[in-house]
């Protein structure tokens, strides 16, 4: 089982933003415990993928973790505006 | 099912009302479906078009496949079923080999997982669509669990007449227990505490 996890959260990001072709999702590192995930979206697009007090980019962030957490991984989710 | 978001204006080319449709609804081309009515102008040199963009995508349908697309890349096997109790609501029942981590500690991962299929969902309709989202029986279960605890602790104050307060709980949880206790008559409760801290209280009625 390896999950991959920058496909994991493109597929979660793209499906919020009007433009898809403006998301960049990268693997920044991997370590034996933890995997930094970075997530750029199209300015006009932050807004609707961070959500009201960040709630939906913490969501985005839950979903991952639980699925890291099943190979005794953390991960982190960076997530900005190109 | 809730109506489908839309929006009528004119433009001078179809490139350009695509990107005005996509301004003023803040939704992706991508899920739109435009009619172009064309217009001559009255000496016939310059055209431009009445334009009507509307959302193309069945929430419903797209809400199932996002949710079977999420658990095929966490590499979880997954059956999803959904009901629409009525036209404004949405349930997916979800059962997998690995209900403890989809639902996370306290229901925090089925909350997010539900948060996010919601305000996805929400972009596409001019109403409010209520997307609810269970895992393996989970908030049934909560609810059953919360409604006994409810009961019990209720009798426990109409028979001490002392307060009790309970654990912190989000809102849907606060309300299970409010409504469940909402027509007894030595008892009722108030909500008490700040956001992670919010919870129930639960006091005797003077008598």
């Amino acid at each position: 089982m390896a999950v991959n996890y920058e496909k994991l959260v493109e597929n979660l990001v793209v499906p919020l933003v009007v433009h898809p072709e403006d998301v960049e999702v990268k693997k920044l590192s991997e370590d034996e415990d933890r995997i930094v995930v970075q997530v750029l979206v199209h300015n006009d697009d932050l807004g609707r993928v961070i959500g009201r007090n960040g709630r939906i980019a913490n969501a985005i962030r839950t979903i991952a973790y639980a699925s890291a957490s099943r190979q005794h991984k953390k991960i982190t989710i960076d997530i900005d505006a190109f | 099912m809730a109506e489908l978001k839309r929006v009528s204006f004119e433009a001078s080319t179809k490139d350009e009302a695509r990107g005005v449709a996509e301004e003023r609804l803040r939704i992706g081309r991508r899920f739109l479906r435009f009619d172009f009515n064309e217009k001559k102008s009255m000496f016939g040199f310059k055209r431009h078009y009445e334009v009507t963009a509307t959302v193309d995508v069945d929430p419903a349908e797209y809400g199932q496949e996002i949710l079977e697309r999420l658990f095929r890349d966490m590499e979880i096997d997954a059956q999803i079923t959904r009901e629409q109790p009525s036209e404004e609501e949405l349930h997916y029942n979800i059962e997998t080999d690995a209900n403890p981590v989809l639902i996370g500690r306290g229901g925090k991962t089925l909350d997010s997982i539900q948060l996010y299929l919601r305000n996805l969902l929400n972009v596409f309709v001019d109403d409010r669509l209520v997307v609810l989202v269970d895992i393996g029986g989970y908030k049934a279960e909560r609810k059953r669990q919360l409604e006994i605890l409810a009961t019990k602790t209720a009798k426990e104050v109409a028979k001490t007449g002392t307060e009790a307060r309970l654990k912190p709980m989000n809102a849907y949880e606060r309300r299970i227990i409010h409504t469940k206790l909402a027509d007894w008559r030595d008892v009722f409760t108030t909500s008490e505490g700040e956001k992670e801290e919010r919870h129930l209280v639960i006091k005797p009625k003077k008598r």
